[in-house]
């Protein structure tokens, strides 16, 4: 993937190992973030987030269906991402597949809680129209155009922008249907509902390269860890989610350590993600 | 149903020889060799293209001139429904055929033949890959040119905004070419020739004539039409989609230009 010389791979760790890594970041720096909102005309929300060079778009959808029968007052959210072969060769074909898999895979856990929902950043009871028989069903769709390490932080941070872009339109539901039968609606394409985006989460990745870690790792940076664990914070503070990637093995202090290291950095990042979401929409609205 | 009102307007308001909006972008993915972004109207694609590289599956590789390879791909988000197909189905698999066939044709293939490097001027990296051959260190390359085309809005005339996003990536990827490849598509519905069909238009039935030219060649690369039309129709149909192609070639050489004059700014000459 990506090809690296010993001399470049030793100067990355040493670089590491003394805080100042290749591109002039300290270990605990972020690289500045871009957010543009309302990219995919198409969809309810949709937002692109640009890292450095990582580029990802998130799209939200919301169809008209059924809810589960175990769970009739809650709404479905569905998350799945694709890797475009824009973004490596390697993707091209089915080469992607592995990758979106384990990204779609750690957003849900992230971002949706257990299977309960009970610990999901979306309100999931909000989504329901009429309990039981009808719900919206949320399609949460990221696409990575380009990458350059960090793609899961890119894309819950554009998944988060996109849900606060989202509008979800009002339904009116004709009165009447009794027992078994279908309710039928009205979608309204005028007045639309806004979600409350306050508790969605992000995501922070601590990469261990060496005897350190670092956040928001670059693709080389990536080639030289031994392991990354991918921790979902909310504005609160909570733990809402978190994955462990990586063969090596990991003493449990040190989780406890990465997960302190993680909630302030989750701070700034939540907040530079308010600010961007609140300015890109400003700007929205202008044009 | 009226797809031309009797003042002369289209469903999106536009005159029948009007096309839609075109924006162009370069340098979207910074990772690639050359990318751009093209936008026609609310038709909205990617493209990104690597290369000239070592071909990756030996068996492809080609003696005289280099590989291309072209992939299309949706985004999930792409169309007004949701879709969700498996990738490479046939319909993707007919226009990555197709782009491919076209950029081929404008790209000098024949420059880039098996080519023999001196073993010294490589990094240590390509050695597991290349085929050493001779007592003398010399390492026998074949190259492949991969042109990755993602479609994020579509809106009708996805193969045109494709090839357009594929032209501009090439030349920013600095490979030598003959011309660029431009295109447009042009219909036919109630009885009036219509330039840069959307996506109502062209699901109306009427015939759709798909068109890449090289302008400064003159000369066609891509031709498809669906549907039945008379042969006097089909000339001025023909006709229109020309000079469509024509106003995207302007467009694409002022992009290509601002873009050459903000390197030469960068690099202060």
């Amino acid at each position: 993937m990506v090809g690296l010389s010993i001399g470049e791979k030793h100067f990355i760790q040493g670089g590491i190992a003394q805080d100042l890594r290749s591109d002039g970041r300290k270990r605990l720096t972020t690289r500045p973030i871009y957010v543009e909102t309302g990219v995919i005309s198409q969809a309810n929300g949709s937002a692109r987030v640009r890292m450095g060079a990582t580029d990802v778009i998130a799209s939200v959808k919301a169809e008209l269906g059924r809810p589960n029968a175990l769970q009739p007052d809650k709404g479905k959210v569905v998350v799945n991402v694709d890797c475009s072969p824009t973004a490596a060769p390697m993707f091209e074909g089915r080469g992607g597949e592995e990758l979106s898999a384990e990204l779609s895979v750690a957003l849900q856990r992230c971002l949706l809680g257990g299977k309960s929902g009970s610990g999901a950043g979306i309100d999931l009871s909000s989504l329901v129209v009429v309990e039981g028989k009808i719900c919206w069903d949320l399609y949460i769709d990221g696409l990575v155009v380009s990458s350059d390490g960090n793609l899961l932080d890119a894309l819950g941070a554009a998944i988060k922008a996109a849900l606060s872009n989202t509008g979800i339109p009002k339904v009116n539901v004709a009165a009447g249907a009794s027992g078994d039968e279908q309710p039928e609606v009205d979608v309204s394409d005028e007045e639309f509902l806004q979600f409350d985006t306050s508790r969605v989460p992000v995501i922070v990745t601590l990469t261990k390269v060496g005897r350190h870690y670092i956040v928001d790792a670059t693709s080389e940076e990536e080639s030289q860890m031994c392991l990354a664990v991918s921790i979902s914070i909310d504005r609160q503070g909570h733990i809402c989610g978190l994955t462990k990637r990586g063969g090596a093995g990991l003493d449990p202090s040190i989780i406890l350590d990465m997960i302190s290291v993680a909630k302030t950095v989750s701070e700034q990042l939540i907040n530079t993600l308010d600010s961007h979401i609140a300015a890109a929409e400003a700007g929205e609205e202008e044009s | 149903m009226e797809y031309v009102s009797p003042e002369g307007l289209r469903l999106d308001g536009r005159r029948p020889m009007e096309m839609r909006q075109i924006r162009a972008d370069i340098g979207v993915v910074a990772k690639a060799d050359g990318s751009a972004l093209f936008e026609m109207g609310n038709t909205k694609v990617i493209a990104a293209v690597y290369g000239p590289r070592e071909v990756q599956n030996r068996s492809q590789q080609l003696n005289d001139s280099a590989l291309v390879r072209c992939e299309y791909t949706m985004a999930n988000f792409s169309t007004g429904d949701r879709m969700r197909k498996p990738k490479g189905d046939r319909r993707s698999t007919e226009i990555s055929l197709v782009i491919r066939q076209t950029m081929e044709a404008c790209i000098m293939t024949h420059l880039m033949p098996r080519s023999q490097v001196p073993l010294l001027h490589l990094g240590e990296l390509f050695l597991h890959e290349c085929v050493v051959c001779s007592f003398l260190s010399l390492v026998s390359l074949f190259f492949q040119i991969d042109i990755f085309v993602q479609v994020l809005q579509a809106d009708g005339g996805t193969r045109s905004a494709c090839i357009n996003a594929a032209s501009l990536a090439l030349a920013d990827a600095g490979i030598p070419m003959r011309d660029l490849v431009t295109s447009c598509s042009a219909g036919y519905l109630n009885s009036t020739p219509l330039l840069d069909l959307n996506y109502i238009e062209d699901s109306a039935g009427g015939a759709d004539v798909t068109l890449g030219i090289m302008p400064k060649l003159d000369k066609v690369t891509l031709l498809q039409m669906d549907a039945k039309l008379s042969v006097e129709t089909f000339e001025n149909v023909m006709q229109l989609a020309i000079e469509g192609c024509k106003a995207v070639a302007t467009y694409i050489r002022e992009v290509l230009l601002e873009n050459t004059k903000q390197l030469e700014y960068r690099r202060g000459i």
